[in-house]
């Protein structure tokens, strides 16, 4: 089970950790524990979820084991979704902008979302998960999912169209 | 719908997650407001660029690293069970049979073997490697596949759904596997082409319809098992013994397994 998830675990730990040694650590560890663990293991319920929700935990544990930092703090987070929001709301000649968009562009605005909301829309964008899984795995509620995504999405795209205004791309201000 | 209330969905409408009947408003709305359809396009637009981003896969090195502890830590399972309540050490031996399966030691009966990969191809995404509820292609595919000659049994007048089919190992045999569901529960169906019946292992000996059968609870799952001399056949599901004695008398009113 857990070597039929290895990719999206590989994956998923990449973007979380932005580092490759440290990534395969924690998707060793992850398979180790699930494999521990898999007595509390429902067999009616998501095992993709399931694994994910580990492999976070053991991300979570090293980062809080080192000292750093895990989340921002919530007031940050809303300012950060909130100053993206005014230029998602409308439609714009943005639109056409992600045309232009180059594989390590989407990297670069991946890695500088918080983690908060990088999780969530590496669950949800990269990896497939449906709102309900993405809940079980970083214990939230639905509407909190929700709003992060929309959020981290809205950042993802001011990242993006900063990106194009350097490659001359699209005009207007920064 | 509204312009608003589009937007407030917007999200969960282009994510697929909202009701049949929100959906619905909201694909009306967009028809008639051109600004709101060129929101859902530009959110289309990103949800496509991130999913086709390059997809990594684990290297080589992770993969081993990963198989050699988890053998490694079900060798100490099955080597130290007193350190682990039984629970557990059955739950280790179903998730060592989803991951090891080709691997580790065979259980010592083809039953325990059928349950083993029953719990273990339940875990797995696409449980049937061909997706089918064609018998005939089915039957081409195994004659392909394996050289095996199997007949399909038809449980639709049961309200038994065929799902698909799977190439299993089962004491170093090719044996066929067919995924059946009933609602949601799910029933196997193993055909082995092996003639030894001590392999079957312990069970009650039930008579229905004048044939004999082994019937036997495993993990929870009920096993239904018979051979015809040629082959070893298991039933295993959450069904009950009635409806699994009525598959098996089914199977065998047709079956020719052999390879």
């Amino acid at each position: 089970m857990a070597l039929a998830h290895l990719d999206a675990l590989y994956r998923t730990a990449l973007r979380l950790t932005r580092n490759r040694t440290e990534a395969e650590d924690i998707v060793q560890e992850a398979c180790l524990r699930a494999f521990r663990g898999f007595h509390r293991f429902d067999p009616g319920t998501n095992a993709r979820a399931w694994l994910f929700t580990i492999l976070r935990n053991v991300f979570l544990n090293r980062l809080r084991r080192e000292g750093r930092e895990v989340f921002q703090g919530d007031a940050m987070l809303e300012e950060a979704g909130d100053s993206a929001t005014l230029e998602a709301a409308s439609a714009s000649p943005e639109e056409e902008f992600l045309q232009t968009v180059v594989h390590g562009d989407v990297d670069r605005a991946l890695n500088a979302l918080p983690l908060a909301f990088r999780e969530v829309v590496v669950l949800a964008d990269l990896e497939g998960l449906s709102y309900r899984e993405i809940a079980e795995v970083v214990g939230c509620p639905l509407g909190t999912v929700m709003s992060r995504l929309s959020r981290g999405r809205r950042l993802l795209r001011t990242s993006l169209a900063g990106f194009a205004r350097e490659h001359g791309y699209l005009r207007g201000p920064a | 719908m509204t312009c608003g209330e589009f937007h407030a969905r917007l999200d969960a409408y282009v994510d697929g997650e909202l009701p049949v009947a929100e959906t619905a408003a909201a694909d009306a709305h967009g028809a008639d407001c051109p600004r709101c359809a060129a929101l859902a396009r530009r959110e289309r637009e990103l949800r496509r660029l991130l999913r086709h981003q390059p997809r990594e896969t684990a290297p080589p090195e992770l993969r081993a690293r990963v198989v050699r502890d988890l053998r490694r830590a079900a060798l100490r399972a099955r080597v130290r069970p007193w350190l682990v309540a039984p629970a557990l050490t059955a739950a280790a031996a179903a998730l060592v049979g989803v991951l090891l399966l080709p691997t580790l030691r065979r259980p010592a009966t083809l039953v325990g073997d059928f349950v083993d990969k029953h719990i273990a191809y339940a875990q797995l995404e696409r449980p049937a490697e061909l997706v089918s509820d064609d018998r005939a292609e089915i039957e081409a595919w195994f004659r392909e596949r394996a050289r095996l000659r199997v007949a399909v049994p038809d449980y639709s007048s049961a309200g038994i759904r065929l799902v698909g089919a799977r190439l299993a190992e089962a004491h170093e045999r090719q044996a066929a596997y067919l995924l059946y569901e009933k609602g949601r529960t799910l029933l196997s169906v193993f055909m082995v082409p092996v003639a030894a019946t001590d392999m079957v292992g312990a069970g009650t000996r039930v008579s229905y319809r004048g044939h004999e059968y082994l019937t036997r609870e495993v993990k929870g799952y009920r096993v239904v098992s018979w051979s015809d001399g040629r082959a070893v056949f298991g039933l295993v599901s959450m069904l009950d013994y009635d409806a699994l004695l009525e598959c098996a008398d089914a199977a065998r009113a047709s079956q020719v397994v052999s390879q």
